[in-house]
């Protein structure tokens, strides 16, 4: 076989088997995450928390899960039945593909990609589009109050959260995530480089996936459950499981370019060669990443929702101020210094 | 807050320190609450959407109270006033033992020697044995308690219900419930209704013919002290107007004639009684 050929069907056999071990990632990811919500939500609030299906009530959120593909599956009369049916797919999908560009440890990366940051940037703000959708399709006020709104706030934060890692683009010269994570090989974790940068980039990223405080998108008290209003059975589920899937993907992101993706944190060797050392990076990242998400959590179980006009408020009048003077300070000290 | 985020802060704390805090939950099936054998709940009465109490002192919470702690007194939904329990309502109670309880020094009831009229026990025995004891022939043992005495006194209650072994409370509910008198009276008891509807009615005619009548002004009682005369707006017959009553009974629509009639039966029937 000539070299070329097989070269690009190797290649396309690595593509499938990425994507498809990927997709079947989400499943526990979304399971284990919705179970530490639900655990961890309960103990802050001096409860035991799911304790019945399992060891520890351990199978709480699978059996949510299968409950969901149990119920039935309806549509309402005067919906516009393709873009209804389209939108759950749509938020699932934009949270999934975001997944190809995530470095787990080192050459465990569906796609390492050049351009991996704008990739992963540009596909997660499809979710967006699937919320905006759904409340449209959905012929229900509080569904089209709630889609729009998820465009106004995932929109807003979109920018702060862009601008939050330009400073660090700018300093590692790369949009690599691959290369972002070894430049942090040298020189540190770069949230000792992007002080303020990370902390813009956390708050952003949990108003981009509707996490309390921010989730005004689904204000129970407010508009029902948004976009989400006449949803059910698996299609409504598939938004649940986007919505954890995207908390983990969000970590992951923020493990990645603050804290060091798959390298070990200081006393320990950053990082090992061969089969061990993939094993060791996907350690530490599954631990760096899940740590992240038990703050989420912790921060919902705190923090009340945020009204309409603060969060629009904090985004344009705090955060992005706050990313631009990041930006800038960033690119003069990498002058100054000529990093 | 001085620092921007310190409130979140102190916020994510408490959460914190909650996560590894003993938890509250009973773990139901498996452990159970320790509750007193005699734990009843709080006792509190319930209103009804206009403010009003919607107890209509039905005693049924008096008759399971084990401890007999629940006395209570009111007006049932026919206007009638009875009573559980200790004579006073309860801003007025003079009850020795609620004294001692409350460390003060006792004083005698202000009401107690309307309450502690002597009853013939011999004859209440005999008549209770008349009727084999049996709790369906409360009600004919109250009227003849009431023929002898002209009411139910508390001790003949008592005496009742422990020679028939009845709870105390299901004995009182019964007189109370049952349109029996409580109070001793002098004479009867005659309401004109002034109402809206019974003074258009007439009211104010029958409330003229009765007064001649009886040779007493509302309010007054005759000297002999058979008749007491009274208006009330809350005789409560708006249906029946114009309306009297006497005693417990409510009578209406009423003519000026029938009205004179009814204070006449009720003399003759007195001096019957006398003779």
């Amino acid at each position: 076989m000539d070299p070329a050929v097989f070269d690009s069907l190797l290649g396309i056999g690595r593509f499938v088997l990425a994507t498809t071990f990927l997709l079947l990632l989400t499943v526990p990811t979304a399971f284990i995450v919705g179970q530490m919500e639900l655990k961890i939500m309960a103990q802050m609030q001096l409860r035991y928390g799911p304790n019945r299906v399992g060891p520890w009530g351990m199978f709480q959120s699978a059996i949510h899960g299968f409950k969901m593909l149990a119920k039935e599956d309806q549509t309402p009369d005067r919906a516009d039945v393709p873009t209804f049916t389209l939108a759950p797919w749509m938020v699932f999908m934009a949270a999934a593909m975001s997944m190809l560009v995530i470095p787990f440890a080192p050459g465990i990366v569906a796609i390492d990609s050049e351009i991996g940051v704008i990739y992963f940037f540009a596909i997660i703000g499809l979710s967006v589009v699937g919320m905006l959708i759904a409340g449209w399709a959905s012929y229900n006020k509080y569904s089209l109050l709630g889609g729009l709104r998820s465009a106004a706030q995932m929109v807003s934060y979109e920018i702060p959260l862009t601008l939050s890692i330009v400073g660090l683009v700018v300093l590692t010269g790369s949009l690599s995530f691959t290369h972002i994570v070894e430049w942090q090989l040298e020189h540190g974790w770069a949230v000792i480089w992007q002080i303020i940068g990370f902390p813009i980039f956390f708050i952003a990223a949990a108003a981009e996936i509707n996490r309390t405080p921010f989730d005004m998108v689904e204000a129970d008290s407010e508009i029902v459950a948004g976009p989400f209003t006449e949803y059910s059975g698996m299609r409504f589920g598939f938004f649940y499981f986007a919505e954890y899937v995207a908390l983990f993907i969000m970590c992951a992101i923020l493990v990645t370019l603050f804290f060091g993706g798959w390298l070990a944190p200081w006393p320990f060797p950053a990082q090992l060669d061969g089969f061990a050392g993939t094993v060791y990076g996907l350690f530490w990242f599954f631990l760096k990443t899940y740590f992240f998400v038990i703050v989420a959590v912790w921060a919902r179980a705190t923090l009340p929702r945020m009204r309409v006009d603060q969060l629009m408020g904090m985004s344009w009048k705090v955060l992005l101020p706050l990313a631009l003077v990041n930006l800038f300070v960033t690119a003069a000290v990498v002058l100054a210094l000529n990093l | 807050m001085a620092i921007p985020g310190s409130g979140i802060l102190t916020g994510m704390g408490v959460t914190l320190r909650n996560l590894f805090r003993p938890k509250v939950t009973l773990q139901y099936p498996e452990e159970r609450p320790h509750i007193p054998d005699r734990w009843r709940g709080r006792l509190d009465l319930i209103y009804d959407p206009f403010g009003e109490h919607k107890c209509e002192v039905c005693f049924q919470c008096a008759q399971v109270c084990p401890v007999e702690a629940i006395d209570m007194s009111g007006f049932d939904s026919q206007g009638r006033r009875i009573r559980y329990g200790l004579p006073e309502i309860y801003d007025e109670r003079k009850d020795p033992n609620a004294y001692r309880r409350a460390g003060l020094a006792a004083e005698p009831m202000r009401n107690a020697a309307r309450w502690q009229e002597d009853v013939d026990q011999p004859w209440l025995d005999g008549v209770i044995d008349g009727y084999g004891g049996r709790p369906e022939s409360l009600v004919a043992i109250f009227g003849a308690v009431e023929a002898k005495y002209g009411y139910l006194p508390e001790p003949a209650l008592r005496r009742i219900s422990d020679r028939m072994t009845i709870h105390w409370a299901q004995v009182f509910g019964a007189a109370g419930l049952g349109g029996f008198r409580l109070l001793p009276t002098e004479g009867h008891l005659v309401t004109v209704c002034d109402c809206a509807a019974c003074h258009f009615a007439g009211g104010d005619r029958l409330l003229a013919a009765l007064e001649e009548e009886l040779g007493i002004h509302a309010g007054e009682s005759t000297d002999d002290g058979a008749f007491t005369l009274e208006t009330s707006a809350d005789v409560g017959a708006g249906a029946l107007a114009p309306s009297v009553r006497i005693d417990t009974l409510v009578y209406g629509p009423l003519s000026v004639d029938e009205a004179r009639h009814l204070v006449i039966a009720r003399r003759a029937e007195r001096a019957r009684a006398r003779a």
